[in-house]
């Protein structure tokens, strides 16, 4: 046996020892149906209420999350007092504005179109204080956002937050032309705009903050997220629209196992998962599992702007960048490149002699010339 | 050379003696006279009494046939025995009390030489050699094979009608004591065990009686005893060269029937050696995780679940000192150095009483003496890791010592690969064991241990893992007289663990862990009579932990140091048990531990709401204990009760009963021991696990005890063992209580088993059927797990069925096929997906509802031995072995990971093909 060969027999051994082999796993029950209600939402208590039915889906599974439809929502007092929701589509129902009696308990009921009931506990109403501020720094390349509050009465401890942030941004390069029937034309006033756009996310994550070990209830500077220095998202100028609700101990709880039961699995030593169980349960099977967990608050917003300008000078922002390339008329005609629609054209070429007629346009790909691809030319009703 | 020495020394000696005895027959030898005629030969020995006054001894059987045809006038009497004996094939001998021996074939040596009975002196073994030469010429090359046919003459007549014979059994090639080594006699059936240090203690009825002594691997003994009153007998016993490779267990042949003691288990280096392992190395963890009720935690791992118990709950002992970490390598290797151990000794039930601490198991691991009269070693070259032992008399027959060592060359292995990641890691290990043990006189002794452990393993330059063990145990024995003895045992264990991230000066930093024990502890055993047997003593352990810490590298890190505070506590016992043989059938063994356990400052404790799951929400105050003032005790009494009752010769059932309690925790919510595990000390939070387990068992040997059948059950109770709550964070976390959850346990099983210890093909099967439960469902101290019902805990894995089988074809040559079937164990799944209105989110089962594969797997080996000349230079055989040899991909974890928005799972297997390796051993 060779020498060399003899290492990689060794290798072979040693690569079992630290690397071993991993192959995909699927199970059985993985592969079931597995259609579990899922509810969304909370109970508004300053404002429209809405609640998102939706059904769990195989892991597998790629299609949009299929939604209950033609079920009676209502949101039930101890009292007996009853508001029922309104079908809003995609498994919404909503109300605009209940008459919430903050000294009662309220819960939710369902009944979904095959006449299964569903039921969450009774939760008392919390008041959610304002948002005091919502402030942003740059910190080590990258923008940090804060959000702080307080309770002048001690008496909410726990909160929860959620985000919807907005951006402009601007596509990498603005065309005056545009591409119609085999023919390229100046783009005029009643082209739509391409060149800007506004691209909206929401909070993905779990953002939970307590006061529970200070001996007032004050959030201060709890951070919500940090935005690389090169992010698009702060390239032109940016919003973000935080919503912060008060929550119980249980609710906390919830929210805070839900976080770290699902923000991060699965690597060799990491903790086991389990289960959780919300507090919403099936009248019909009490073995059902239902997921979600309700509450009852009122809601506090507040938004902000960053504008690129603020940011650091040394900073380089984001700039988009795009290749760009060439046609020539004499080689090829624009419906052969233009008529599939993937690349737009950009700017005409002229003659280096200086002729009056373009003998070329320099193109780029539709993402790098038409911004709605990734967003909305359409500028929002709050955007300063 | 040494052997032509001896030799030469021992053909000088005997000469002598031979010289010696002759001068004493001039002495002695009267005149007579007479004539004789057709005389028979009673006729002609009257007659010479008459004359001399001598009184001959001799066998009218063989005699009687005899005539006499001499005439002497005033010769020497033993000229005139010669030729009155001439032409036969009698033999005389003329003591110098004035007797005269007539024996057939050999002569009667009239005295025994000088010192034969002076234990203590060094011409014991020659003058031994001796008379055995003297007795056996045939076999003179059998160096100590002596005493059999001796009459030991043991005590003074007291007119006592019992008395106590105790000693020492050892090996006669080392000296070393032999351990469980059963010494008995025939009728009335009355038998012992030695004990770890060979000791043995025995009431008889006075009078005379054939000893028998059986051992592993050793040769059957027997020794001839008169016993008048209290006396010593130490008894040297040979290695059966030829079993070399053979499991032979005769020495407890009837121990599975006859023994009181049920759930425990003995296994012998020589048959854990011939079990197949991963890297040709051998391992006794995972030989004890083949033993029914044994269950392991996963592949390459040794950390183990026994009888339902989770994997801290296993009190690991290297000559009395605690070990906590087990393993090398993060399991792959075991951390204890085969050459130098000689037994191990595991209890699932019937726990004694000197022991505590642990809820499920004692695993007792005992290394051998080192050799008492000579100089040698052993040693082993295998793929990965290779060891040598050395070992012989510092003083000869008083002292000697031991010393092992064990190291890998993985790390230049990994320097060979291809892959820059292999090429950045490091894997390297060692251990070395020391051992030293002193008889000062016959009633004292003292051993020392010394061991320690090393790891160091780093993957891709990043992350360095550094493990260590540091052991050392000190015992003085002290014999007061044959029924009493004293261990005073003092150990010191010491654990700890760092890792460090050194690939970003801006993360770089350590984690560290460490656990410090020492251990005080007094240990009777009192053999007052034939019927009782009692034990009891005291101990005493100090802990210091230091929980955590994370320590960044330099300034520019920017992670903040943070210190766990220290813990401290002592934990303190008191015991007594009391063995008592009712009856030949019945026996039964009593006894009780009160165990105490105090935390001690200095430490700040948080305090809770009551009647609140403890969370940081529900803290409510700091408390500040200085140093050495009592945070919290417990303390409480822990049953230990056994019985067994033969149903005939060969059958017996045994019932046992005991309660444990135990005192600190291992936190590690992943289910293998992985390298982040910690040990929580109990204090006003955490409070102790107890347990209680119940076993019924039958047990029954076939074919005179060659096969020998073992049925037991067991139900068990553990209460206030630590469960975690769902996404626990265990690393640095300050205040644990909050993310554990108090659970209790039920296990109960079957645990089936047939042994065939000796012959050409010899093993065991076994099959255990259990399940191990745990619950969570106090909504005062945490969350509720699965609605408060029984889950299956990690590692309830019902069914379990193992197969050893050897066989042996030659003396030279053996096989070995092993083979492992178990219930995959329960898992957490991820079962759906769903939008839970911002993103994606995965639900999983309840805890514990599915279970991975089922795992199986086929090991063989063969095993080469040199030719078996007993004065080789050296012993060597060759191991080839398979480890899976069907390539069986057993799942060792089962993870998911979040890819593009789908949630895939992934299996990793870490023995997933067959693993072929090549180990030489050798032996001087």
């Amino acid at each position: 046996m060779k020498f060399l060969n003899w290492n990689k027999t060794i290798g072979w051994l040693m690569m079992l020892l630290v690397s071993s082999c991993v192959e995909p796993y699927s199970p059985e029950v993985l592969e079931g149906p597995n259609s579990y209600l899922v509810v969304n939402g909370f109970i508004n208590t300053n404002g429209p209420t809405t609640v998102q039915l939706l059904r769990t889906q195989n892991l597998k599974e790629e299609t949009l999350p299929p939604a209950e439809t033609n079920a009676i929502v209502q949101v039930e007092s101890e009292n007996g007092e009853h508001y029922r929701l309104y079908e809003a589509g995609n498994g919404n129902y909503t109300i605009d504005n209940l008459n919430i009696n903050p000294a009662s308990k309220y819960r939710l009921f369902i009944r979904t179109r095959d006449g299964k009931e569903y039921a969450s506990e009774y939760v008392e109403v919390k008041h959610t204080p304002a948002i005091d501020e919502v402030t942003w720094e740059p910190v080590d390349n990258e923008v940090q956002l804060y959000v702080s509050t307080h309770d002048p009465n001690n008496k909410t401890r726990y909160y929860r937050w959620e985000f919807e942030h907005t951006w402009h941004y601007r596509a990498a390069w603005g065309t005056t032309l545009k591409y119609v029937n085999g023919r390229i034309e100046l783009r005029d006033r009643n082209d739509p705009d391409i060149y800007n756009c506004w691209a909206s996310e929401y909070s993905t994550t779990i953002e939970l903050g307590n006061s529970i070990r200070l001996s007032q209830d004050v959030i201060s500077k709890y951070k919500l997220l940090a935005i690389p220095y090169n992010s698009e998202k702060i390239g032109v100028k940016y919003s973000i629209l935080v919503k912060q609700y008060a929550l119980t101990r249980e609710a906390y709880a919830y929210w805070e196992t839900l976080k770290k039961n699902t923000e991060n699995i699965g690597t060799l030593f990491d903790p086991l998962p389990s289960q959780l169980t919300g507090n919403i349960k099936s009248l019909t099977d009490p073995n059902e599992p239902v997921i979600g967990y309700v509450t009852a608050s009122t809601m506090q917003q507040k938004r902000i702007f960053i504008d690129s300008k603020d940011l650091p000078r040394d900073w380089r922002t984001f700039i988009p960048r795009c290749t760009i390339d060439t046609m020539l008329l004499a080689n090829s005609t624009p419906r052969e490149y233009f008529e599939g629609g993937y690349v737009m054209p950009v700017y005409e070429v002229y003659p280096p002699n200086g002729g009056m007629s373009p003998i070329g346009y320099s193109y780029a790909t539709v993402g790098c010339v038409d911004c709605r691809t990734r967003g909305t030319n359409v500028k929002p009703a709050f955007w300063e | 050379m040494a052997q032509f020495y001896r030799n030469l020394f021992l053909l000088i000696v005997f000469f002598s003696g031979v010289i010696v005895t002759g001068f004493a027959q001039q002495v002695n030898d009267p005149l007579v006279t007479g004539n004789y005629t057709n005389t028979t030969f009673r006729t002609f020995v009257e007659d010479l009494e008459a004359q001399t006054r001598f009184i001959f001894y001799f066998d009218p059987v063989v005699t009687d046939s005899i005539t006499v045809d001499i005439q002497v006038t005033a010769q020497p009497l033993s000229k005139v025995l010669t030729q009155a004996l001439l032409g036969t094939n009698l033999r005389f001998a003329i003591s110098e009390e004035q007797q005269v021996f007539i024996t057939s074939e050999k002569q009667v040596l009239t005295s025994l030489p000088d010192n034969f009975f002076n234990n203590g002196s060094k011409s014991k073994e020659v003058d031994n050699t001796q008379l055995a030469d003297f007795y056996l010429p045939q076999q003179k090359k059998q160096k100590k094979a002596v005493s059999e046919i001796k009459l030991y003459e043991i005590g003074n007549a007291g007119g006592q009608s019992k008395a106590n014979l105790a000693g020492t059994i050892r090996d006669a090639n080392t000296g070393e004591p032999i351990i469980g080594a059963y010494v008995y006699i025939e009728s009335p059936t009355i038998g012992t065990a030695s004990d770890q240090y060979g000791y043995y203690s025995l009431t008889l009825p006075v009078g005379r009686h054939e000893l028998k002594i059986r051992g592993i691997g050793l040769k059957n003994a027997k020794r001839q005893v008169l016993l008048n009153g209290d006396g010593k007998l130490d008894i040297d016993m040979e290695e059966d060269v030829r079993s070399l490779k053979e499991v032979l267990v005769e020495a407890e042949k009837d121990k599975n029937v006859s023994g009181l003691q049920m759930g425990m288990e003995r296994l012998d280096i020589r048959t854990i050696k011939q079990v197949p392992t991963a890297f040709g190395e051998t391992d006794i963890l995972r030989v004890v995780q083949t033993l029914p009720g044994v269950k392991s935690v996963g592949e390459g791992s040794t950390g183990m679940n026994v009888r339902g118990g989770s994997t801290d709950q296993n009190l690991i002992l290297l000559n009395d000192a605690t070990i906590y970490n087990p393993s090398h390598l993060f399991g792959f290797f075991s951390a204890f150095n085969p050459d130098v151990l000689k037994s191990v000794e595991l209890y699932k039930s019937a726990v004694p009483a000197r022991y505590g601490g642990r809820l499920s198991s004692v695993l007792e691991v005992t290394t051998r003496e080192g050799n008492k009269k000579q100089f040698s070693g052993a040693g082993g070259i295998g793929l990965l890791t290779s060891r040598l032992t050395l070992e012989g008399p510092i003083i000869k027959d008083k002292t000697s010592f031991l010393l092992g060592g064990r190291t890998t060359y993985s790390d230049w292995i990994l320097k060979q690969l291809p892959n820059k990641s292999f090429k950045n890691s490091e894997a390297s290990f060692y251990d070395i064991n020391a051992h030293i043990s002193h008889e000062i006189d016959s009633k004292n002794s003292v051993f020392f241990t010394g061991y320690i452990s090393k790891d160091r393993f780093k993957l891709d330059a990043d992350t360095l893992y550094r493990f260590k063990n540091q052991n050392a145990s000190l015992k003085w024995k002290h014999n007061f007289h044959n029924k009493l003895y004293s261990v005073v045992t003092g150990t010191h264990s010491h654990y700890s663990y760092d890792i460090s991230n050194e690939g970003n000066a801006v993360n770089a930093a350590t984690l560290a862990f460490g656990i410090d024990q020492s251990n005080l502890q007094v240990d009777f055993n009192y053999f007052p009579n034939e019927k009782h047997t009692v034990d009891f003593g005291a101990s005493s352990i100090f802990y210091q932990s230091s929980p955590g810490s994370l320590t960044p590298h330099s300034q520019e890190s920017l992670i903040s140091e943070d210190i766990i505070q220290k813990e401290k506590a002592v934990e303190s016992a008191i015991y007594i048990s009391d063995r008592y043989d009712i009856s030949p059938r019945l026996s039964v063994s009593v006894g009780l531990r009160y165990s105490m356990f105090t935390a001690l400052g200095p430490r700040d404790v948080y305090t809770y709401a009551p009647g609140i799951p403890k969370t940081e929400s529900s803290m409510t105050d700091t408390v500040s204990y200085s140093s050495g003032e009592p945070i919290a005790t417990y303390h409480g009494p822990e049953f230990r009760l056994s019985a067994k009752y033969n149903l005939t010769d060969n059958s017996s059932v045994k019932l046992s009963y005991n309660r444990l309690r135990q005192y600190m925790h291992m936190l590690s919510n992943t289910a293998s021991m992985s390298p982040t595990d910690t040990w929580k000390l109990s204090d006003s939070n955490i409070k102790p696990q107890v347990g209680d387990q119940v076993a019924i068992g039958y047990y029954r040997n076939f074919r005179a005890n060659t096969i020998e059948f073992s049925a037991e059950t067991y139900y068990k109770w553990m209460q206030d063992f630590l469960d975690y709550r769902s996404g626990a964070s265990i690393i640095m976390n300050h205040h644990i209580e909050t993310d554990v959850a108090n659970a209790e346990g039920k296990a109960y099983g079957v645990e089936l088993m047939v042994k065939k210890a000796t012959g050409k093909m010899n093993g065991w099967v076994s099959y255990t059927y259990s399940r191990t439960l745990a619950r969570v469902n106090d909504p005062n101290t945490s969350e509720v797990i699965n609605r408060g019902e029984y889950y299956p805990s990690n590692y309830d894995k019902p069914h379990d069925f193992t197969l050893i089988s050897n066989y042996r074809f030659s003396q030279r040559f053996s096989t070995s096929l092993n083979f492992t079937y178990s219930t995959g164990r329960p898992i957490t799944l991820p079962i759906a997906k769903y939008y839970d209105g911002s993103a994606q989110r995965v639900l999983y089962s309840d805890r514990n509802q599915y279970r991975v594969p089922d795992y199986y797997r086929v090991d063989f080996a063969m095993n080469i031995e040199g030719n078996h000349k007993v004065n080789k230079l050296a012993h060597s055989s060759w191991t080839v072995a398979v480890y899976n040899l069907t390539g069986r991909k057993n799942p060792y974890s089962i993870y998911f990971k979040s890819d593009k928005n789908k949630i895939r799972g992934y299996k990793m297997s870490v023995f997933g093909q067959p693993i072929p390796t090549v180990t030489y051993n050798f032996k001087f």
